[in-house]
């Protein structure tokens, strides 16, 4: 089974996803008590939104070297310290309850059956799932945007050096484990989406820009085109 | 004052520091895991921002105490666990309340305690008015500037635990502004960081 390291919340962590992840097999630790040879070693890395994220900035080579080896990142959060070639965070403009709209884009296992309503509101409020984007590289595939701007707030990116990051540019996306929404979907089905195809499948021996091709070409259908 | 930032590396420490102005009120920025082998005597002021992991704050309590024991001013956001390393800090949870304000009249529970005192002239209830993050119990000597009508205060100026002054509060401003999300908690700050630099 792929090993999975959850690095901890600093604050506000989620009791109910600490439980699970660790019922599911995942370590959770702090990042100030994981070495870079640890953390280079796992299969998939997931970041909370409340992550120290300078200090993991400044593991950048370790991250580069579990990338490049295969592993998967699940980053939550605005990215402000430079990362990964990863360009800042851009917060979307206007806060009114209507800008703050999320929209599917594109389909993905972790967000199957996840309505886009459940992540634009929480008791009628926007906001809580995100607010802006952190820009793809070429090549990404946006899974989420806001609706009135277009933000990329959730991408995945097959590296063409190996490995592949799911990014979310918002509040943690297991923060929604307790809810009595769809959006609770996301936790479980992250963690079976990491267990199915990270590790060794998620490994691409030099052949990463071709299964990225391949994959963006067997994309499943786009589900704005859908609903309309 | 020469205030320092004590920035934990979040992405909202990030924002708050470097948005909005705000750098222009602080003489440095300490990151938080290097607090260890920083010295803080050519600071007047420390303020601690909210959301840090506090293992860094317990790690250095003598070397906080120490800055207090000179006279100086010790700032403590919300979610620090504060009653682990300030000194005089009694913190309780209580349920966070998030949705009050969906009510339409509702009342955040919020009441000033002490309208005399020049921060309390400076900002108004509404700036420190979201939700808040427990309540604490100033200790003896300490004044409550604001109090929650259930009981607990969520912001009060300490001068009597130590020789230099205190000011804890369960907001967590930081956090908020620099997540674009709570326009009250970005208010404060420019009513707070402005006051606090003049103290």
């Amino acid at each position: 089974m792929p090993s999975i390291l959850y690095l901890r919340s600093m604050g506000h962590e989620f009791p109910a996803f600490l439980s699970f992840a660790e019922s599911e097999a995942v370590t959770a630790r702090y990042l100030r008590e994981v070495s870079d040879d640890e953390l280079a070693r796992y299969d998939a890395i997931l970041v909370p939104a409340h992550i120290d994220q300078r200090g993991l900035a400044r593991r950048e080579a370790a991250l580069t070297r579990f990338l490049d080896k295969g592993g998967t990142l699940v980053f939550n959060g605005h990215l402000v310290y430079p990362m990964l070639g990863l360009a800042p965070f851009v917060p979307s403009q206007g806060g009114h309850k209507d800008d703050l709209i999320v929209e599917s884009v594109n389909a993905h296992p972790v967000f199957d059956g996840v309505d886009d309503y459940d992540i634009s509101f929480r008791r009628g409020v926007s906001g809580f799932y995100g607010r802006g984007g952190n820009p793809p590289p070429a090549g990404a595939i946006i899974l989420h945007r806001m609706k009135t701007d277009h933000a990329p707030l959730d991408w995945f990116w097959e590296r063409p050096q190996g490995g592949r990051i799911l990014m979310h540019a918002g509040n943690t996306m297991w923060m929604y484990l307790g809810d009595d929404t769809s959006a609770a979907r996301i936790a479980p089905q992250l963690l079976a989406w990491l267990k199915a195809t990270s590790g060794k499948r998620a490994a691409c021996d030099g052949k990463c820009a071709q299964r990225a091709q391949a994959q963006t070409l067997a994309q499943p259908q786009n589900l704005l085109a859908q609903a309309a | 004052m020469r205030i320092a930032y004590l920035d934990g590396g979040a992405y909202y420490h990030h924002a708050t520091f470097h948005g909005r102005g705000f750098s222009r009120y602080f003489a440095a920025n300490i990151y938080a895991p290097e607090l260890d082998d920083t010295d803080l005597d050519e600071f007047d002021g420390l303020y601690v921002a909210s959301r840090q992991d506090p293992e860094h704050l317990r790690r250095n309590k003598a070397k906080i105490d120490a800055f207090l024991d000179a006279g100086k001013t010790l700032v403590v956001m919300g979610d620090n666990d504060a009653e682990t390393w300030v000194p005089g800090a009694r913190w309780e949870a209580r349920p966070v309340n998030f949705w009050w304000w969906l009510t339409p009249g509702a009342d955040s529970g919020l009441r000033v305690a002490s309208p005399e005192h020049d921060l309390m002239k400076t900002i108004p209830l509404a700036d420190f008015t979201w939700h808040q993050h427990g309540v604490l119990t100033p200790p003896q000597g300490a004044v409550s500037l604001v109090d929650r009508a259930d009981g607990g205060s969520i912001f009060y100026d300490d001068r009597a635990s130590a020789k230099g002054r205190i000011l804890v509060t369960t907001l967590d401003p930081c956090y908020h502004n620099g997540s674009y999300f709570m326009p009250a908690a970005t208010r404060f700050l420019q009513g707070f960081l402005p006051w606090l630099a003049k103290a």
